[in-house]
C-alpha cells in the first residue's frame, strides 16, 4: 500500500531566520536525489507551514508518514540528508535530533484554537486550509444563518476583544448592525506594536485564511461591504501571505461580489502602517487609513457610529477575528466551555524574557500563571528565581512572584494591577531591575506618544527622566511621590489609551517593588545589578565592604601585583582570611558568568595577591589619622570586632579589643579548621592590625571580667559589642543529652585550639551548613575513624554549605545521607549507640524559599553510630548583657540596633555582627564592623549620625590591557582555572591547607578574562579615553 | 432647534443639541480654562485643560470635544480637576523658555495667565527642553517653536479658515513640532491669522517686534481701509505710532476677526517718511508741495485741455480696491459721463 509522506518545514519569520528556506530546499533536493518516490513507494511532498510557537527550537521539521508524526528540532540543511536516508528511506527516525520531552511539556498544557492550524496548514495554499475544514464556517453562516443569528452565536460564545481591552465582540457587532446607512466598514487591526509581542504576526503568517474567513463572517454579520486590514509594513512576510490569501480567496469566490451566490459583497484592502504604536488606537488607525497623521481623536463619536470616512466602522483585532471561524464551526457552547465565567475561550501569548522555553503559546483563560511559567515555559533560565511577570506590554503591569498563582483572565489580571493586553508576557528574574524595567517601557511609550496631548507628550518624557535619574543613582528624595502623582495625573488626563496606560509599569512596580526604588534612590544600590551607573562593577557593588575587586583584578592582569595588594588592603584588614574563607558574593554577580560563562575567580586572585605579599614581605602602609586621646572598647574579636577595631585605629582612636577566649579571632579562629585557614595566615592579618595600633585583651569576658558601665568608668568613650553567636542550638529530640552528642562548635573549637576531646569511631554529623561540612572533614582527618556520615534533611542542592566544601568532603570520603532526619538518639549503657532516623521528601516551598522537608511515614530506620556532632546552628548568647543598663535585647536574643548606624538603645554603645543578625557570613560581619567604626567616629566627633550613600565607583581606573589578536583569542577561549588542591591522599591524618593557590601564570591569565565593567560607566569611559589620550601624546 | 437640559456645577442649563459641554458652560458664564480651543476652529482636545467630570463616565473628559447629552451632570472644578490642570500647566512650563520679560506676548499670554492662576512659582518637573532655531526667513512672521505648546490652533487656522495648509504637525511625542513641508521656509499668504490664533508667544508679527508692550498701547477698533470689504480690526497705538494690528474678538463684523496680509501687516506706511501728506505738483521737473485746491485745479485744467486737444478717448481712468464700491461706481460714472470715455479699469485686474 502506498503511504503518504509529508514533510512540514516551519516557515514563520522565526523559522526563516533560523534558515528554514535552505532546509526546505535541501529536503527537495535530497528527495530528488534518492528518487524516493519510487524507492519507498510513497507519495512524498514537502510543505511550508507557519509558526508552531517554539521558535527557540527552529528550524522545526515534522515528518508525517501515514499519520504518524515525528518532529525534529534545530535542523540545519546539512542534517537533511541523514533524515532522508535513515527516516524516510530506512524507516528509523534519527533519535538524536528528535524533539525531547520538554518540547511536549511545552505543548501539553496548551489549548490551541487560533493556533490549531498554524504549523499544520501551508499558509500559501488555500486548499491546505480548505482540507482542514477551512471556509466551512463561511458556507454555514452565509447559507444558513441571518446576520443577527451570527451575532447571537458570537455573543453566546463570550468572545471578547483580544486586542487588549476585552470588549465583548458580539456586543460591538450588534451596535454596528444597528448603525444606519448602507456603507459600513470592517477593519482588522494587525498593528501589533507591543515590544516582544508577535501573536498577530504569527497568526497572519501561519494561517491568513482564518483571519480572512473571520472578516467575511464579521462583515456579513454587520453588513459591511468593505474591509481593511491595517498591518504594519515591518511585517513583510505577513503582508505577502495576506495578499496572496486574499487573491486566492477572491479566486474561489469567498470574496468579491455575490459571495456563494448570496446577495452579499465583500472586498478586503490591505493598508500598510508605518509602524506607529499609537496607530493601534482605533481613531488613530482610522486617521491613518484616511491618509492623515496617525493621531487619536476624542470619543464620542465612537467609530461604530462615525468611523472610517465618517461611516459606521468596527475594528477587531487579528486574534479576535481568527477565533470566529472556529466558533462558527464548533459552536458557541464549545467555545464558552473553555475559560472562566467572564473570560471565555483561549488567549495567545508571546512568552519571552528569562524563561527557558520562550515562544508563542495558546492557553485557556483562567490558567494559573504558575502553569504557564513552570510547566509550559519550563521555569526560569539558569535556575534563577522568578521575580515578576509583565503582562500587557507597555500598557500593562507586573505581577510579582508571590502572586504567581493568579489566574490569567481579564478580571484577575485587572485585580492585581495588570492587564491582559494583546498578549505580551515578559518573564523577569532576580537579575532584572524593576526600576530599569519601568524605564524601558517608558522609553518606549515616550517615543511612541503622538504628541497631541500635553500629559502624554510631556508627562511621559518627565516620568522617563525621573526614572532615568533614579537608575543612574541621581534619584532624589521625593522622587517616588513625584512619580506616583505624575503617573496618576497622566493616566487621568491623557486623551487616548496610550497616555492613559503609559504610566502603568511605574504604578505597578511602585506597588510591588517599592523597596527597589528606595534602594536606588536612598542607598544608591541596584539589588539586581542591572543599573550600570549605580553599580559600576557588580563585584565591587556586591562586596559588603566595597572591595575594589575589578581594580585589583586589572592590576594583576597588568602584572602590577604590589599595587593590587595595596588596593585589597585599603578596604580589608582581614584580606588573607577572606582570600581563603569568604563566600565571595562578588563571584555570584560577576558579569563574566552571564550567558553560560564562569565568573572570574576573584577570591583566588585575592589569595594570589596576598600570598605574593607574604612571600615578598610587602609592607602595606595605610594612611592613618593623628592619634586622638579618646578610648574605644570593642568587645569580641571576631570579624566584626576586628574590622571595627582596625578602622577606628586608622581614625586615630585608642582601641582595645576584648576577647573572652584565650585566642583572638572569634569564629574565624575557633570554628574554621586549619586545613581551610592556617593559623599562621590568620596571624598575618592580626599583625597587620596591631601595626595599625589595635590592642588586644584576651581572656576578658563581658559580664564576667568587664561590664559596659565599667568600661565607661574606665574612660572609654564608646563601645562596640560584637560578641557573635556562640550558643549551640538544641535538636529537641529524645536522648539528646546522651554522652557522645557533641555540638559542632565545641568540637571544632577543641580541634582548632588543641584542646582534648573524645570522639568515637563511627561518627554522624548532622546539618547542611558549613559547620557541618567543616566538622565532617575535620573528623575525617582524625586518626582511627571508621566512618563518617553527614545527615541532611533536604538534598544536596538545598545545602547552605559552599559547593566546593561539599565536593571536597565527598572526595575525602564523607558519606552523605540526604533526605534524612533524626528522631531519637539511641543509647546503650548510657553511651550513644545509634540514631533513629526517618526519611524525608521535599514538599512546598517554605519561607526560606526552599522546599520544606516532609517525613515519610513508616520509613524509620537506625544508623549505627557512637558519636553525633550536631551542627544545626548557633544563637547569640546575650546573658552577659542582661545586667547592662539600657541595651535592648530582642525576643530572638539578638541586640536591637538602628540598622543604619548600628547604635543600640544606649548612648555610645553600638553593636553588630552575628549578635545582631544571628549567624551570618564573615564578610557581612566585617561590613557591620566597618559601619560601626564610621558611626562611632561620627558619634565621637559630635556629627549627625545620618549616613551619606553614594553610587559605587572605583578609587582609580586602571587602563585597559593592550592585547594582540592572538592574546584576545587566547582570552576568549580561556576558562576559569580550577583551584590547585592538595591531593586527597595527602590530606589524611593532618590539617595541612588543602587549597594551594594559583600560580602567577594562572592568576594573570584569569585576571585577563575580567570584563572590566567599571570602564563602561560614563565616568569609566571618560577616564579610559583620557588615559588613551595621555598615552598617545606620550608616544 | 432641539434643546438639551443638563446640570453644570449644580446649575441647570438648557443648550441646543450638538453643543459641547464647554459651549454649554460658556453660555452659562461658567469659566473653564482652555488653550487649544478656538471658537472658530474644530475642537481638538489636545491641551486637556478643559477636562471635567461627567457623572457615569469613569474618566475625565475634555469638555471641548464632548457633546452634551440630556440629563448630563457635569462638574468643572473638583479637587482632582484642579490638580490635573495644575500638573498640565506645569508640564507645559517645564518645556517652555519662561522668558516672559522679553516675550512679545507678555501681558496677553494665555499660558502666563494660567501660571498666575495656579500660582506656579516653582515647577516640580525639570528636564530636557526643546531647542529649535528661530524661523524668521520671511518679512512677516517669526516662529519660535521653543515657546510652542502644540495646541494646533495655527494648523487648524491655516487649514480650516485660510485653506492654505502651510503648516502641520511633524515628528512624534516630545519631538513633535509644527513645521512647514520638509521644514522649509514658510511659504504662504502671510495672512497672519496664525499669529492671532497663537495663545502664546510662539508666533509673532515681525513688524511689531519690540515696538511696545501690550499694555502701553491704546487699542482702537476701526475698519481696515485697504479695500472695500470693510474688515474690523484693532489698531494698537503707542503714542502716535501704530505698532500692531490684532483681530476683533466678537463676531459683530464682516470678517469675524480674520484678516488678510494687508490688514494684519500693512500698517507701517501710516507714519512712514515716504508717505504723501500733501499733493505734489511737478514743476520744472521736480515735485513741489501744493494745496488741494491748487492740485485739483491743475487736474481739472489739464483734463479739460487734453480732452479738447486729443479727444475723449485719449484719457483713461484706473481705480483702486482701496475705494469702496460706491466710490468705484462714481469713478466710472465720472469717466463715462463727464470725460466721455469707456477707458476705465481697476487695480484688482492686475
Amino acid at each position: 500500500m502506498k503511504k503518504d509522506v509529508s514533510i512540514k518545514v516551519c516557515m514563520g519569520t522565526g523559522g526563516m531566520a533560523a534558515g528554514s528556506v535552505a532546509v526546505m530546499s535541501s529536503f527537495k533536493k535530497s528527495l530528488e536525489k534518492v528518487g524516493i518516490q519510487a524507492m519507498v513507494e510513497k507519495n512524498c511532498s514537502v510543505h511550508k507551514v507557519g509558526c508552531r510557537g517554539f521558535c527557540a527550537r527552529d528550524v522545526l521539521v515534522d515528518v508525517v508518514i501515514g499519520g504518524g508524526k515525528a518532529t525534529y528540532q534545530y535542523i540545519k540543511p546539512d542534517m537533511v540528508e541523514r533524515i532522508v536516508n535513515e527516516h524516510l528511506v530506512g524507516g528509523t527516525p534519527v533519535d538524536d535530533w528528535l524533539v525531547k520531552d520538554d518540547y511536549h511539556t511545552f505543548h501539553d498544557k496548551q489549548v490551541k484554537v487560533v493556533l490549531s492550524d498554524c504549523g499544520e496548514v501551508d499558509p500559501e495554499d488555500i486548499d491546505s486550509y480548505i482540507s482542514r475544514s477551512g471556509y466551512e464556517a463561511t458556507k454555514k453562516v452565509l447559507t444558513t444563518m441571518t446576520p443577527q443569528e451570527t451575532i447571537d452565536v458570537i455573543k453566546a460564545s463570550g468572545l471578547r476583544g483580544r486586542g487588549g481591552a476585552g470588549f465583548p465582540t458580539g456586543v460591538k457587532w450588534d451596535m454596528a448592525i444597528k448603525a444606519p446607512g448602507p456603507v459600513k466598514y470592517l477593519i482588522c487591526n494587525a498593528d501589533e506594536g507591543d515590544p516582544g509581542a508577535f501573536m498577530d504576526r504569527s497568526v497572519v503568517e501561519g494561517n491568513p485564511h482564518a483571519v480572512i474567513e473571520g472578516m467575511i463572517i464579521a462583515a456579513y454579520a454587520i453588513g459591511a461591504p468593505y474591509g481593511y486590514v491595517y498591518i504594519r509594513a515591518e511585517y513583510p512576510l505577513a503582508v505577502e501571505r495576506l495578499h496572496l490569501a486574499i487573491k486566492q480567496s477572491n479566486e474561489r469566490g469567498f470574496l468579491g461580489k455575490n459571495i456563494l451566490g448570496k446577495d452579499f459583497d465583500f472586498n478586503i484592502k490591505v493598508k500598510l502602517g508605518a509602524g506607529a504604536f499609537v496607530c493601534g488606537e482605533e481613531t488613530a488607525l482610522i486617521a491613518s487609513i484616511e491618509g492623515k497623521r496617525g493621531m487619536p481623536r476624542a470619543k464620542p463619536p465612537f467609530p461604530v457610529h462615525k468611523g472610517l470616512w465618517g461611516k459606521p466602522t468596527i475594528i477587531n483585532n487579528v486574534e479576535t477575528l481568527a477565533n470566529v471561524p472556529y466558533i462558527m464551526r464548533k459552536g458557541a457552547a464549545w467555545y464558552a466551555g473553555m475559560g472562566t465565567e467572564k473570560s471565555k475561550g483561549t488567549k495567545v501569548f508571546a512568552l519571552t524574557g528569562k524563561i527557558l522555553n520562550s515562544g508563542l503559546i495558546e492557553v485557556p483563560m483562567g490558567i494559573p500563571l504558575r502553569e504557564i511559567i513552570y510547566d509550559i515555559g519550563g521555569g526560569i533560565e539558569g535556575g534563577r528565581k522568578l521575580k515578576a511577570v509583565q503582562t500587557g506590554g507597555p500598557s500593562g503591569g507586573c505581577i510579582p512572584a508571590s502572586m504567581v498563582d493568579t489566574p490569567v483572565d481579564y478580571e484577575s489580571l485587572g485585580k492585581v494591577g495588570s492587564i491582559m493586553g494583546s498578549g505580551g508576557m515578559v518573564v523577569l528574574d532576580e537579575t532584572d531591575c524593576m526600576v530599569n524595567m519601568a524605564k524601558y517601557f517608558l522609553e518606549f511609550t515616550k517615543s511612541e506618544s503622538c504628541g497631541k496631548c500635553v500629559p502624554c507628550r510631556i508627562g511621559t518624557k518627565r516620568l522617563l527622566e525621573i526614572l532615568t535619574r533614579i537608575t543612574e543613582g541621581k534619584g532624589r528624595k521625593g522622587d517616588m511621590d513625584l512619580l506616583e502623582t505624575l503617573s496618576s495625573d497622566v493616566k487621568t488626563s491623557s486623551l487616548c489609551g496610550l497616555g492613559q496606560t503609559a504610566p502603568n509599569p511605574i504604578v505597578s512596580t511602585l506597588r510591588y517593588f517599592r523597596d527597589e526604588y528606595e534602594a536606588h534612590i536612598k542607598y544608591k544600590r541596584c539589588p539586581s545589578m542591572a543599573c550600570k551607573e549605580i553599580i559600576s562593577s557588580a563585584c565591587q557593588h556586591t562586596c559588603p565592604i566595597g572591595t575594589e575587586a575589578s581594580v585589583y583584578t586589572a592590576l594583576i592582569a597588568h602584572g602590577r601585583f604590589e599595587e593590587a595588594v595595596q588596593v585589597i588592603r585599603k578596604d580589608n584588614p582581614l584580606a588573607s582570611v577572606c582570600a581563603r574563607v569568604c563566600h565571595h558574593p562578588c563571584e555570584l554577580t560577576c558579569k563574566a558568568a552571564e550567558g553560560g560563562g564562569k565568573p572570574i575567580a576573584i577570591r583566588a586572585l585575592k589569595r594570589f595577591a596576598m600570598d605574593y605579599a607574604r612571600k615578598k614581605k610587602i609592607k602595606v602602609q595605610i594612611p592613618k589619622e593623628a592619634l586622638k586621646d579618646q578610648k574605644v572598647a570593642v568587645i569580641g574579636s571576631g570579624p566584626a570586632g576586628l574590622t571595627a577595631g582596625y578602622f577606628l585605629a586608622l581614625q586615630g582612636y585608642d582601641v582595645t579589643i576584648f576577647e573572652a577566649k584565650p585566642v583572638v579571632g572569634g569564629m574565624l579562629r575557633i570554628a574554621i579548621p586549619e586545613y581551610r585557614l592556617p593559623k599562621e595566615v590568620f596571624d598575618i592579618d592580626i599583625a597587620f592590625m596591631e601595626d595599625a595600633g589595635v590592642k588586644f585583651r584576651t581572656d576578658t569576658a563581658l559580664g564576667r571580667d568587664i561590664s559596659i558601665d565599667g568600661l565607661f568608668k574606665e574612660g572609654y568613650k564608646a563601645a562596640f559589642i560584637a560578641i557573635g553567636s556562640h550558643k549551640s542550638m538544641k535538636l529537641g529530640i529524645p536522648g539528646e543529652e546522651t554522652k557522645g552528642v557533641i555540638p559542632s562548635l565545641r568540637f571544632l573549637e577543641a580541634i582548632n585550639t588543641g584542646k582534648r576531646i573524645k570522639i568515637g569511631k563511627r561518627v554522624v554529623v548532622l546539618g547542611g551548613g558549613n559547620s557541618a561540612v567543616d566538622s565532617a572533614r575535620a573528623v575525617r582527618r582524625i586518626q582511627g575513624i571508621e566512618n563518617i556520615t553527614l545527615l541532611y534533611r533536604r538534598t544536596r542542592s538545598e545545602m547552605p554549605a559552599y559547593d566546593e566544601e561539599v565536593d571536597a568532603a565527598v572526595e575525602e570520603g564523607v558519606h552523605m545521607q540526604f533526605l534524612t532526619a533524626p528522631i531519637q538518639v539511641l543509647s546503650r549503657n548510657g553511651k550513644l549507640s545509634g540514631l533513629e532516623c526517618v526519611l524525608m521528601k521535599l514538599g512546598d516551598i517554605d519561607k526560606s524559599g526552599r522546599p520544606r522537608p516532609v517525613p515519610i511515614e513508616g520509613s524509620e530506620f537506625v544508623i549505627d553510630a557512637d558519636t553525633l556532632i550536631v551542627a544545626i546552628g548557633e544563637n547569640p548568647d546575650t546573658s552577659c548583657i542582661q545586667g547592662s543598663r539600657g541595651i535592648e535585647v530582642s525576643e530572638r536574643n539578638t541586640l536591637v540596633v538602628d540598622p543604619e548606624t548600628l547604635a543600640t538603645s544606649r548612648e555610645g554603645v553600638f553593636a553588630g555582627g552575628d549578635v545582631v543578625t544571628g549567624s551570618n557570613t564573615v564578610i557581612h560581619a566585617m561590613q557591620a564592623g566597618r559601619k560601626a567604626a564610621e558611626s562611632i567616629d561620627q558619634y565621637l566627633r559630635g556629627e549627625s549620625p545620618e549616613k551619606r550613600y553614594d553610587v559605587t565607583r572605583p578609587s582609580q581606573y586602571i587602563e585597559p590591557l593592550e592585547l594582540t589578536d592572538e592574546e584576545i583569542e587566547e582570552i576568549m577561549e580561556a576558562d576559569r582555572p580550577a583551584m590547585p588542591l592538595l591531593p586527597v591522599k595527602k590530606r589524611k591524618n593532618n590539617f595541612r591547607e588543602v587549597e594551594s593557590g594559583f600560580t602567577q601564570g594562572m592568576a594573570v591569565k584569569e585576571a585577563k578574562r575580567c570584563l572590566r565593567c567599571e570602564l563602561s560607566t560614563l565616568d569609566g569611559q571618560k577616564t579610559a579615553q583620557e588615559i588613551a589620550m595621555r598615552k598617545r601624546t606620550r608616544s | 432647534m432641539n434643546m438639551v437640559d443638563l446640570t453644570i456645577n449644580d446649575k441647570k442649563i438648557i443648550v441646543p443639541a450638538g453643543s459641547t459641554i464647554l459651549e454649554a458652560a460658556q453660555s452659562a458664564g461658567i469659566l473653564i480654562p482652555t488653550l487649544c480651543y478656538h471658537k472658530h476652529l474644530s475642537p481638538y482636545g489636545g491641551c486637556r485643560l478643559c477636562i471635567v467630570e461627567v457623572e457615569g463616565i469613569p474618566r475625565l473628559v475634555a469638555s471641548c470635544t464632548t457633546p452634551v447629552a440630556e440629563g448630563m451632570v457635569v462638574r468643572t472644578d473638583s479637587e482632582q480637576i484642579r490638580r490635573n490642570r495644575k500638573t498640565i500647566v506645569e508640564l507645559i512650563l517645564s518645556n517652555h523658555p519662561n522668558d516672559c520679560m522679553v516675550c512679545e506676548q507678555n501681558g496677553r499670554c494665555k499660558l502666563q495667565d494660567l501660571a498666575y492662576e495656579f500660582g506656579l512659582k516653582e515647577i516640580r518637573f525639570q528636564g530636557e527642553k526643546s531647542h529649535y532655531e528661530i524661523e524668521n526667513r520671511n518679512p512677516m512672521i517669526e516662529r519660535d517653536y521653543n515657546k510652542c505648546i502644540l495646541c494646533g490652533r495655527c494648523v487648524r487656522m491655516c487649514d480650516e479658515v485660510q485653506g492654505v495648509g502651510a503648516v502641520d504637525f511633524s515628528k512624534r511625542g516630545f519631538q513633535a513640532k509644527i513645521a512647514t513641508a520638509y521644514d522649509g521656509v514658510l511659504d504662504c499668504e502671510f495672512c497672519g491669522n496664525c499669529i492671532g490664533a497663537c495663545p502664546v508667544g510662539a508666533l509673532t508679527g515681525k513688524p511689531s517686534r519690540f515696538k511696545g508692550r501690550s499694555w502701553e498701547a491704546r487699542k482702537v477698533r476701526t475698519i481696515c481701509n485697504y479695500c472695500g470689504c470693510g474688515c474690523s480690526l484693532i489698531l494698537h497705538a503707542k503714542g502716535q505710532d501704530v505698532i500692531r494690528v490684532t483681530q476683533v474678538e466678537d463676531d459683530n463684523c464682516v470678517n469675524q476677526g480674520f484678516m488678510c496680509v494687508k490688514g494684519k501687516f500693512g500698517f507701517e506706511y501710516i507714519n512712514h517718511k515716504d508717505r504723501l501728506k500733501t499733493p505734489l505738483i511737478r514743476k520744472n521737473g521736480t515735485f513741489v508741495e501744493a494745496s488741494w485746491d491748487e492740485a485739483l485745479e491743475t487736474v481739472v485744467d489739464n483734463l479739460a485741455r487734453i480732452r479738447k486737444e486729443y479727444g475723449n478717448n485719449s484719457i483713461g481712468g484706473l481705480c483702486s480696491a482701496k475705494c469702496t464700491n460706491e466710490e468705484n461706481y462714481l469713478f466710472q460714472k465720472f469717466m463715462r459721463t463727464v470725460i466721455g470715455t469707456n477707458n476705465v479699469d481697476h487695480c484688482a485686474r492686475y
